[in-house]
């Protein structure tokens, strides 16, 4: 169906838009869109929108501040009823049709809630994650809790998490150990504390014995060594053991259930944490005189001092855990008599076993649990001390070669044995003890016998005398956990010794556990256990650790707690045990190469784990002193300071106290979304070219080779320099700059140009000069290609008044100046120079090297456009449709921006008006249906009643109640005058705070409402509605900026600030209560337009703006449509034929019944303002319109230049065009053509599509004689996007170029003058002719001059204005820049509109432009008329200028000043002394700057909401007199509705 | 209207030679500037007090004379670079008006150095704080307005 006829495509069409990417062309699409009625979702899979432009300093050709031009529109886009920003989401498919889609989106979590964040910044002053700054370009650091950039929006923060650190992965209870060692880094040990003990109860215990699993998994081993991260654990532990212990806070019982928990080893005490922490009442009964269980019983005083264990218990037991030691639990139904609603079991494995060989029961063979136990024992006087006279003084054998075996014989060196040695089935490789503590044992002396099998045990007279052995020669486990051994025959030994300590294995003591318990046993002699529920076969019976699973480590049992507490609430709570499955974060495991590619690449240092300082061996026998002695603060922060930050976030939680907001949700999970709408639009944007794919140049590997984006971030104010260009090896600054141009276009694997480059180089090259005058810039480029608007002036300026200078040279490679980081460029010097200067090579060295990166299409668009189906080329642009470019290959899907070729900003806003107005004629009969309107209740009538303020002060978490008193401004303010109410709050912007504003206002009868806060730019609509909610006018509120202007900016001075806050609130209040209730009136549309000029512009136009249903009338001089697409007879490609196109066109504009074409006809004048215009054509129509569409377009240039017009034989382009396209069969080809570029006021301006067209036409000779010599003399070729494919071709074909310079042009002479005048001849006869023409040109590169004798000489003459555009610019009082080219309203983000509300320009009329771009310049122009016409009606009034024509002496100094030419000398309004005539300023188009009001010598003007009374309120506040009057004007209606008076 | 008893509880912190310097901001690049400035923590003197106005073009020669008639220390105008003013040419005609003011005040033997025109755009946080530090030190080094009463008289004038 065709979308031009307006009639929507099926009958479910919906009103809504998907915008796809939220840089400068999505948030115009989205803009224009939702101004016209549409509901539009603009997704960004940033986190912010703003895009690359945000990015930028200054913009080209205006220098115009980036951030300045883009800021309110952010700001626009932001709060825009209609507009739904979707950040961190991607467009994953597609489905439906034209009219009626349905979108697939994923949503990445940001984990901060937007509608909760306030946007203050406190998680980010706690986020101890640091990582390169994107929107730096990785030139500063940024936290993982993170804006992309200041003014971002939404301005809520975002948290960037990669997965689960693989550390924390490994870890059984979770730990978050990326988490606490990033605040180790930071010197934050009480948070790192915190972290720990958020997973583990036991910093200081695992700190020391846990096997730490995390390192084996960390990511820094493929690097050098991982991270020593239980030292880092310890180093915190003994931090916080070095502080006095404060008993922490019992927590109250909150939960009626009370749990018993048997055994108070690591598993049963993180249990009862768990739970006391939940509220529940908790019981543990511990068998042993001390709690700890096998911590403190188990594992020797040497590897875990006592004290560590008995604080951080007594930490869990302050939680008010009852704790009952030295209590034997018999009976477990006792248990529940007794009131217990559920029992853990967490006995442990204590039970240490022998084997069963002869002599076992030997006096002097001890057990490894009973042994150790004692000794710990024995040291608080609760046990014999037989453990130490058992081993004092003996040769002492350890059967055993596990960790507790370790432990048996360095426990048994310590008590003084005569020798010590350890015996172990397994070899000295399969010991299941930790390498370092075999080592740490083998370095205390210990012997080690691995391999052996135990016979006997010798008795020697009811003693032990020695263990009789035999090798092994293999041993391993089969798949039931059998053992199978292998000795070798013949190998009996017998290791002598006197006392042998078995250290085997432990089990579990169940003997308290009744047969009839219910409670079910393995075979293994644990606790049978549900494994995900920890559940044992009786219902309320639990049992976790060694008890179910057999002697494990430390962390397991802390895990088995944790997991074991969570089912234990399940089951009180009666909710199921199982767990709902959780979809997880990946874990982030890097690959060996892509930490070889980051060590190389300079982001990875390489530096080995800072070693454990440790006491020596030869100090350590005397006693149970701790062996290691942990890391002092600057190893810790350094071995911190190693760290990947695999996971980025990594939940330490630090933001989650932070926020005051409650905004912040670790939980949050990916989703996928389904959105309908009616059209998409694609704006995804370019991605800078990979800079370090160019090895040549070494980026990535030179520290000062920068690219043009990191460059543009060096200059910008508010980039990593604060503005100041350094360089990054040594932040000196740069005295040389060179700048490559064309690195990623151009080139073999690109064969486009990237049509910014040149510009922003320029631009970037003249922004350092203005910084450093006296900075040297140098641009190594093939081309210029400064081919829009200004461009080439600006190019002129860079080198005139800024000296940059140019080199025709592409730089082939760079090297590094050894010790100096300087850079050596070498390039062909002389050949550019018009001298004929001899060619040399140079090479010098630069400070800093620029590279100017192209634009290529990044892999997630590619797969984007995969995704949904759309064609795109080998580079991933997108294809779009022929003379329909923004229409993609799939029906209702367009694409905009760099996507279809790359662009500059202009033309990419273009490409989104034009795309908006596109999905606009799709969706016309839909348009309204979803957008929505805010619903207010009517304004309260304020007048006449004494000011009543309301002032609202915000602590903004801590950026302003960090920094000032906010309780004593908000008293100060309290006894202001005219304030009947203060009060603080901890964020006003909060929605709660919001409402509470509106309840205020009501219930407290306040008339007038200032906010102390933050920024007005930002804050006040949403405050402003807040009051406008409460029935107050919007106008009658301020703000106070005691953010932004005092806190932020004193922060080290609470009394000033407060103080400074204070009289900013003053001011407030006093100009709060001279404010006014300010009235804005609609004022009627109407909903038709009139275009002016019948060309491929105002035809395109002329029906976007009927298919959207506005009536059209279409103004042409001539009599027939069609403008210079008339002249326009085939396409570079020859794959269409423009002019099936034009027939087409004119028949469809024919067609329309709301197009009205008023042929041979012309605007007489036009008189009346946006919305309301009447003007008069030469045919006598009066038409009324609510805008004006400029497309008046331009003609070829046809000057005396090159002696045009002496013969026949010298053709323009168009001219050549034609004969080519009507060339007869008959005639001869010519065999030689020369061309010449740049003619006439070419000179002056770039002609943009001169060059395109020289080749299209010698291209097209070639085809049809391809013996046909062409030469182009030329000063560039600029050729932009993908033009560039033409003079790949052209030089394919053999078409010659000869390069000029306008100081030394080519010369024709017509050697047989005779011909001349007679057009007649034409070329028919030129070979006929004896080389009638002479052209001679100097080749620059070689260096002498050519004599060219063409059969044909074609000029390439520019556009100029169409005739009498001059004329009709003054009529429609709109300005045109020097060559008489309509200027537009600003040159980036107005590109089609003029100053002037309500009128649009497009095509020629505003530069020269090829069919396509005049074709989308058209639609946008369209699309920006139509944001007026779809209006319901146009606001007037609000804050602007009013006359109050009693002063008005009628003097013009208004009408001659103001920008705009609003306001006009109106003959039927009275003046000053009852004279008639006075100013008029008509409220729908004043912009309310107020340059006329301060410029009226007989004040007669107020700019109202700045009325003078109001001003001097503020500064009378401020300033000592106090009491500052100011002569009150005399009121006036504001504002009046003065259409009567014009129409 | 201006209040009459505003100054009658004037903060306790602010000693007798807190200088008063009144800025007048334009919206667009000036106040965003300052907003900038404060977002990256840019630390300057507290002597200046902001007046926000839509353009510079709006700055009103009587106000700024009334201003320092009043007992302002100075006044400094801050608008956006210039050719980048939001409504065209506003901070050029306020250029010429301060200017203008500037002229004035050497006719009466003040220092037309208490009135200085700053231009600087939105994303130059940097130079705000600059533009508020030099002005600060500049009136520092004028000091305190002659014509401003010192605190006693005022007092005595209200009692």
């Amino acid at each position: 169906m065709d979308p031009i006829s307006g009639t929507p495509v099926n009958e479910q069409a919906i009103g809504a838009v998907m915008v796809v990417g939220g840089g400068i062309a999505g948030m115009q699409a989205s803009l224009d869109l939702a101004d016209q009625g549409f509901k539009v979702y603009l997704v960004e899979s940033k986190s912010a929108i703003g895009g690359h432009m945000a990015q930028l300093d200054k913009t080209f050709p205006t220098n115009d501040c980036a951030m300045c031009v883009i800021s309110p529109k952010l700001v626009e886009t932001g709060r825009h009823l209609n507009i739904e920003i979707l950040t961190n989401a991607d467009v994953l498919a597609v489905d439906g049709q034209a009219g009626n889609f349905s979108v697939r989106l994923r949503r990445r979590p940001r984990y901060i809630d937007p509608l909760k964040c306030v946007g203050c910044g406190d998680c980010e002053k706690v986020c101890p994650i640091l990582l390169p700054d994107e929107f730096n370009e990785g030139m500063a650091p940024r936290r993982a809790v993170y804006r992309l950039y200041p003014q971002a929006i939404p301005a809520a923060y975002a948290i960037e998490k990669k997965g689960i650190a693989p550390c924390r992965d490994a870890c059984p209870a979770g730990q978050r150990a990326q988490g606490y060692i990033a605040l180790v880094r930071e010197g934050r040990y009480a948070d790192a504390l915190r972290v720990i003990k958020e997973d583990n109860p036991f910093p200081g215990i695992c700190g020391r014995i846990c096997n730490h699993r995390c390192e084996l998994a960390c990511n820094r081993g493929l690097a050098d060594e991982p991270l020593n991260i239980h030292a880092l654990k310890r180093f915190v532990a003994d931090w916080a053991m070095s502080q006095d212990r404060e008993p922490l806070a019992a927590v109250p019982q909150t939960r009626p259930q009370r749990v018993a928990v048997i055994g108070a080893g690591p598993c049963g005490l993180t249990a009862a944490k768990d739970l006391v922490t939940l509220g529940y009442g908790v019981t543990v009964f511990e068998a042993l005189p001390v709690a700890g269980g096998m911590l403190r019983v188990g594992v020797p005083e040497y590897r875990l001092p006592s004290a560590i264990v008995d604080r951080e218990v007594q930490d869990i037991l302050d939680l008010g855990v009852d704790l009952r030691l030295s209590t034997t639990v018999h009976d477990l139904d006792d248990l529940f008599v007794q009131g217990f609603e559920a029992v853990l079991i967490a006995v442990g494995a204590h039970e240490g076993k022998k084997l069963p060989i002869p002599g076992a029961d030997l006096p002097e063979v001890l057990v490894n649990t009973q042994f150790l136990r004692d000794v710990r024992l024995a040291e608080l006087g609760q046990a014999a001390a037989a453990s130490r006279e058992q081993v004092e003084g003996k040769q002492v054998l350890v059967l055993g070669g596990g960790n507790v075996a370790i432990d048996c014989a360095r426990t048994a060196v310590r008590l003084g044995a005569r020798s010590v040695a350890l015996s172990c089935l397994e070899s000295r490789a399969q010991m299941p003890a930790h390498p370092s503590e075999i080592e740490e044992a083998e370095a205390e002396g210990v012997q080690l016998y691995p391999a052996r099998s135990f016979r006997r045990i010798r008795d020697e007279g009811g003693h032990v005398s020695g263990v009789e052995c035999v090798d092994v020669r293999s041993m391993e486990f089969d798949a039931d956990g059998q053992l199978k051994l292998e000795t070798e025959p013949d190998t009996e030994h017998v290791i002598a010794c006197d006392a042998v300590i078995f250290s085997i294995g432990q089990r579990v003591g169940l003997a308290f556990i009744p047969d009839d318990a219910g409670v079910g046993i393995t075979r293994q002699q644990t606790i049978a256990v549900n494994p995900n529920t920890f559940a044992a076969t009786r219902p309320g019976v639990f049992a976790a650790g060694d008890a179910t699973t057999g002697t494990a480590f430390v962390i397991e049992a802390v895990a088995a707690g944790h997991k074991v507490s969570a089912t234990i609430h399940r089951y009180l709570a009666g909710q199921p045990l199982e767990l709902r499955f959780a979809p997880d974060l990946p874990v982030v495991k890097m690959a060996a190469a892509d930490v070889q590619t980051r060590v190389h690449g300079g982001e990875i240092r390489l530096a080995p784990r800072v070693p454990m300082p440790m006491i020596p061996a030869g100090q350590r026998l005397g006693g149970f002193a701790e062996v290691e002695c942990g890391y002092s603060e600057a190893q810790a922060q350094a071995e911190a300071a190693r760290c990947l930050v695999c996971g980025v976030c990594a939940e330490c939680l630090s933001c989650v106290y932070a926020c005051g907001a409650k905004a912040i949700n670790h939980d949050e999970v990916e989703r996928t979304e389904t959105i309908p709408v009616g059209a998409v639009i694609l704006a995804p944007g370019y991605e800078p070219y990979q800079a370090e794919l160019s090895e040549e140049f070494g980026f990535g590997r030179y520290p000062n080779v920068v690219t043009a984006l990191q460059f543009e971030r060096l200059l910008s104010a508010s980039g990593p320099t604060a503005g100041h260009v350094r360089r990054p090896s040594d932040g000196a600054r740069p005295h040389r700059i060179a700048f490559l141009q064309c690195v990623g276009s151009r080139d073999q694997t690109h064969d486009y140009c990237s049509a910014v480059c040149c510009m922003y180089a320029a631009k970037e090259a003249v922004m350092a000069k203005e910084h450093e005058p006296d900075t040297e810039v140098h641009i190594f480029m093939m081309d210029m290609r400064a081919f829009s608007k200004g461009y080439e002036d600006y190019y002129r300026r860079a080198q005139e008044k800024y000296g940059v200078r140019y080199h025709r040279s592409r730089i082939s490679g760079l090297r590094e100046e050894p010790g100096t980081h300087r850079l050596l460029v070498r390039w062909q010097a002389g050949a550019e120079a018009a001298d004929g200067g001899r060619p040399t090579l140079v090479e010098e060295p630069f400070d800093l090297v620029v590279l100017s990166v192209g634009m290529e299409m990044s892999p997630a668009v590619r797969r984007l456009g995969r995704e949904l189906g759309i064609e795109l080329d080998p580079y991933g642009f997108c294809a779009t449709v022929r003379f329909d470019p923004l229409q993609t290959s799939r029906p209702g899907i367009f694409a905009v921006g760099p996507f279809r070729e790359p662009k500059d900003i202009p033309e990419t806003v273009v490409d989104a008006s034009g795309a908006a107005a596109q999905a606009a004629v799709l969706l016309a009969s839909v348009r309204g249906s979803l957008a929505r309107e805010r619903a207010y209740p009517p304004e309260r009538e304020v007048a006449g009643e004494p000011p009543r303020v309301g002032v609202f002060v915000c602590h903004c978490g801590s950026n302003i109640g960090g920094f000032l008193d906010v309780p004593a401004v908000t008293d100060y303010a309290r006894d202001l005058p005219h304030v009947a109410h203060a009060e603080h709050m901890l964020y006003t912007c909060s929605q709660d705070s919001i409402v509470r504003i509106t309840e205020r206002v009501k219930e407290l009868g306040l008339n007038r409402v200032v906010v102390a806060s933050c920024t007005p730019r930002t804050h006040e609509p949403l405050f402003q509605d807040s009051i406008r909610a409460a029935g107050l006018n919007p106008y009658l509120f301020e703000m106070a900026n005691i953010r932004n202007q005092c806190s932020w900016v004193h922060s080290r001075d609470w009394a000033a600030a407060t103080a400074k806050a204070q009289e900013l609130v003053r001011m407030a209040a006093a100009r709060a209560a001279a404010l006014e209730p300010l009235q804005t009136m609609p004022v009627n549309i109407e909903r038709s337009a009139l275009v002016i000029g019948g060309g491929p512009a105002g035809m395109t136009a002329a029906l976007a703006l009927a298919g959207q249903g506005f009536p059209v009338h279409l103004v042409e001089r001539e009599a027939q449509l069609g403008g210079n697409l008339r002249n326009m007879f085939y396409t570079a490609d020859d794959a269409a034929d423009p002019q099936a196109f034009l027939q087409e066109t004119v028949d469809r504009v024919r067609r329309d019944p709301l197009i009205h074409a008023h042929l041979d006809a012309e605007l007489v004048d036009t008189a009346g303002f946006v919305g309301n215009f009447t003007s008069r054509l030469s045919d006598g129509t009066e038409i009324r319109h609510g805008v004006t569409l400029v497309a008046t377009g331009g003609q070829e240039y046809r000057g005396d230049e090159y002696l045009y017009g002496a013969d026949p034989r010298i053709l323009t382009q168009q001219q050549f065009e034609a004969w080519l396209a009507g060339q007869p069969a008959d005639r001869p080809w010519p065999e030689s053509v020369v061309m010449i570029q740049c003619v006439g006021p070419a000179e002056r301006y770039c002609g943009r599509i001169c060059c395109a067209m020289a080749f299209k036409n010698a291209l097209r000779l070639k085809a049809l004689h391809p013996a046909a010599q062409v030469t182009i003399l030329y000063r560039d070729i600029r050729v932009y996007g993908f033009g560039e494919r033409l003079y790949t071709e052209a030089r394919r074909q053999g078409v010659r170029l000869v390069r000029y310079d306008f100081d030394r042009k080519p010369s024709v002479q017509i050697a047989n003058p005779d011909l001349r005048g007679r057009a007649d001849a034409a070329v028919a006869d030129a070979d006929h002719q004896p080389a009638g023409l002479l052209v001679r040109a100097w080749d620059s590169v070689l260096g002498r001059e050519l004599e060219l004798r063409p059969d044909l000489l074609v000029l390439s003459t520019p556009l100029v204005p169409s005739a009498g555009a001059r004329e009709l610019g003054s009529k429609l009082k709109v300005p045109a820049d020097a060559d008489g080219f309509f200027l537009e309203a600003h040159v980036k983000l107005r590109p089609v509109d003029f100053a002037s509300e309500g009128l649009f320009l497009a095509g020629a009329a505003h530069y020269p432009k090829l069919l396509e771009e005049t074709i989308v310049q058209a639609q946008a122009a369209a699309s920006r008329a139509a944001t007026i016409l779809a209006r319901p009606a146009l606001m007037a009034g609000g804050a602007v200028a009013v006359v109050e024509p009693s002063r008005c002496t009628g003097c013009l100094t208004c009408v001659r000043i103001c920008p705009y030419g609003v306001p006009r000398i109106m003959t039927n309004i009275t003046g000053v002394g009852n004279i008639a005539g006075a100013a008029h300023i008509e409220a729908a188009i004043c912009q309310g700057c107020g340059i006329c009001a301060s410029e009226c010598p007989a004040r007669a003007i107020h700019v109202l909401h700045y009325r003078d009374d109001q001003m001097m309120a503020t500064m009378g506040a401020l300033l000592e007199s106090g009491g500052v009057t100011w002569e009150r004007p005399t009121p006036v209606a504001s504002p009046p509705n003065s259409l009567a008076t014009i129409n | 209207m201006g209040t009459p008893d505003a100054r009658s509880q004037p903060p306790e912190q602010l000693g007798d030679h807190q200088l008063n310097i009144l800025a007048f901001c334009c919206h667009y690049c000036a106040y965003a500037a300052a907003d900038l400035a404060g977002s990256l923590r840019l630390q300057y003197p507290p002597s200046v007090r902001v007046v926000k106005l839509p353009c510079t073009g709006k700055l009103d020669v009587l106000l700024v004379l009334g201003a320092l008639e009043h007992g302002a220390d100075g006044v400094m105008v801050a608008g956006c670079l210039e050719g980048d003013c939001h409504y065209q040419n506003g901070n050029l005609n306020a250029k010429r008006r301060v200017g203008y003011v500037q002229a004035l005040l050497t006719e009466i033997g003040l220092e037309p150095e208490r009135v200085r025109m700053f231009n600087m755009s939105s994303a130059m946080g940097q130079r705000w704080a600059e533009a508020v530090t030099a002005m600060d030190g500049q009136i520092r080094a004028l000091g305190p307005s002659p014509l401003r009463r010192p605190a006693d008289d005022l007092d005595a004038e209200r009692r």
